[in-house]
């Protein structure tokens, strides 16, 4: 056996213990969630199959609701950021106006702060505009999305110019151009940040925590938290059940768009 | 008139890109744009098609003046290098992009579309994206979209330099019979002199930004500006060879037979296409130096006092290097440069008829 076939089947070794791994809560929530509790903590193949936790785990707390909230919320902050970041990025991609290095250096620096950092400023805007525990106010403070008008913006810029101006000999004005020539030429690119945004939303939980105190707007993350805190008593079946609904979605969306997904995370790593 | 130009200069902070542009394309009219890479050909273009803004001069076309307005107030259309087809779009919807932008109504579109389709032959491949297409095709495409906006004017940037060189011959014979058949007035850019030669009702010559000449191609190739213009046309360009003064006159080395007595041979430059020199039994004397086949003709390189001349030579002819020849020419057929300006002179000092 040659060094380099070794090492190929280390690396595959490797590679399956880390999955494995990476693996095992998931892996162990199916098995608590679809097992009565009494199994929860002991292996036993013989084990009888039951769903009843689901269904205790989705009348004790009102995860429907939590389901709406977050999915409004998702989806709101995905399609603003559509929108503000398509514009903001065709400004700085393909217009020319004073300072706009230096704004775009400024955007820029936003990708350095973390959105926990925050935390507290946003709250007080959040007071001041009269939103708190709302829908809109989770979403807000991340519409105006860095990494989203970076991405774009360079997507923009590998658009060939000769298109644009092509559009513009035809009559077509600036508006026209965005959504007939870029925004279509960018589709893989939305693709990949909405992915990319939808699941990281989906996965939100400090900001939502802190900015909504009732049902009617906590997202699925946030409900879950109160569903599986030490004060309702832990029952780990009933807690993975509640896990597993609220990461189904996510899970399910994955298993179809594995590829994009994978691809997409691989873009905006690159791009 | 088409379109006038009037004194346009366009600058990019000290870098000058046109100065000091005229011209004119009447109505009906194919004028070339001519010049090596560089010399702002493109740019003058964009002018014309109001990408570019000028820094001077005005821009009138179809007789209202345009110089201020917007790409598509101007009442022209355009057809890019790299062809700029919307790869997200199918041929067909490549192709009315403009009308449907313009907001012409559904019926018009189509009465138009089946005209253009006709005209180019793309009947088959309405449905097929740009990618799925040959050059060739793409560029049919690209003429469709700006033949379909039914402009006065079309400008057309270099639209054949990303063909073969057989397809680039067929597409030229096409272009040029469907700008006569639809008698649009076209401004077209290229560097390349035999599209310029056999497509141009007018060329309009440039270098470093400015104009050389501006003529009909006979003149470009019979009596050429100046050197640069005797070099840039004609393949094998023309020979430049600087005379020498001789007692009594010019001629091409001291003390050889005089061409152009009375004159300073110091000052002039001699400018004689390979065609008409022939090798003859007795003329001036010169060296053979090397050889080209090209099938129908022969060029036979050969060298008085030490500047080369390319002789053209019909058929097949061998000849060894080192072979001692004889060369001849009609008198009318020199051209004289002077040799500070490289300006050709208008009128020839009488000659001495050779041979």
């Amino acid at each position: 056996m040659t060094p380099s076939r070794l090492w190929l089947q280390l690396e595959t070794v490797a590679a399956w213990l880390l999955g494995i791994l990476w693996a095992l809560p998931l892996l162990y929530a199916f098995w608590a969630a679809f097992h009565p509790a009494a199994y929860a903590v002991k292996f036993d193949l013989a084990a009888p199959l039951t769903l009843a936790n689901f269904i205790e785990a989705w009348t004790t707390a009102p995860f429907a609701r939590y389901f709406v909230n977050t999915i409004l919320y998702t989806t709101m902050t995905t399609a603003l950021q559509f929108v503000l970041c398509t514009l903001a990025a065709y400004a700085f991609a393909c217009h020319d106006w004073k300072g706009k290095d230096l704004v775009f250096s400024l955007i820029l620096i936003q990708l350095m702060v973390m959105p926990d950092q925050l935390l507290v400023v946003n709250y007080q805007t959040m007071t001041a505009l009269n939103l708190v525990d709302t829908i809109p106010a989770i979403s807000l403070p991340y519409i105006a999305s860095a990494f989203g008008v970076f991405l774009l913006r360079q997507n923009f810029k590998q658009v060939p110019i000769a298109l644009a101006e092509a559009a513009r000999v035809e009559g077509a004005g600036p508006l026209t151009i965005l959504l007939k020539v870029y925004v279509p030429l960018s589709k893989a690119v939305y693709l990949a940040y909405g992915l990319v945004s939808i699941s990281w939303h989906w996965n939100n939980f400090l900001w939502p925590l802190v900015i909504t105190n009732s049902v009617t707007t906590r997202p699925i993350t946030v409900g879950l938290s109160i569903f599986g805190s030490p004060e309702n008593g832990v029952n780990f079946a009933i807690v993975s059940a509640g896990t597993l609904m609220s990461v189904a979605p996510l899970l399910i969306g994955f298993l179809l768009f594995q590829h994009q997904f994978v691809h997409s995370f691989m873009r905006a790593g690159i791009k | 008139m088409q379109i006038e130009v009037r004194g346009v200069s366009k600058r990019y902070g000290k870098v000058r890109a046109v100065g000091n542009a005229s011209f004119s394309v009447e109505e009906g009219q194919l004028l070339v744009i001519l010049g090596p890479s560089g010399c702002g050909k493109t740019t003058l273009l964009r002018l014309i098609a109001g990408l570019e803004t000028v820094t001077s001069g005005t821009i009138h076309i179809a007789g209202r003046e345009v110089t201020d307005l917007p790409p598509d107030k101007r009442n022209i259309s355009m057809v890019f290098q790299s062809y700029a087809l919307f790869p997200h779009l199918s041929v067909r919807e490549n192709i009315i992009f403009g009308l449907k932008v313009r907001k012409v109504p559904g019926q018009e579109i189509e009465r138009r579309l089946a005209r253009v389709i006709d005209l180019l032959g793309l009947g088959d491949r309405l449905d097929s994206k740009p990618g799925e297409l040959s050059g060739g095709m793409r560029q049919r495409v690209a003429l469709g979209r700006a033949i379909i906006a039914e402009k006065p004017v079309t400008l057309m940037d270099e639209p054949l330099s990303n063909l073969d060189a057989k397809l680039r011959n067929s597409m030229r014979r096409e272009i040029c019979s469907l700008q006569r058949r639809l008698g649009i007035g076209m401004v077209y850019v290229t560097h390349d002199q035999i599209e310029a030669m056999t497509m141009a009702d007018r060329i309009v010559l440039m270098r470093d930004g400015s104009i050389i000449q501006d003529d009909v191609p006979e003149n470009f190739y019979e009596q050429p500006a100046n050197t640069f213009v005797a070099r840039f046309i004609g393949t094998p360009p023309m020979n430049i060879i600087p005379l020498c003064a001789t007692t009594g006159g010019a001629a091409l080395e001291p003390g050889g037979e005089i061409l152009f007595p009375g004159i300073d041979g110091n000052r002039f430059k001699l400018g004689i296409r390979p065609e008409n020199i022939r090798i003859a039994e007795q003329g001036r004397p010169a060296v053979v130096t090397g050889q080209e086949y090209l099938g129908s003709d022969t060029f036979i390189a050969c060298e008085i006092n030490g500047h080369e001349l390319i002789v053209r030579t019909r058929g097949r002819k061998t000849m060894l290097e080192g072979t001692r020849v004889h060369l001849t020419w009609d008198p009318h057929t020199l051209c004289l440069f002077d040799a500070q300006t490289e300006q050709r002179l208008e009128s020839l000092p009488p000659g001495r008829k050779e041979g």
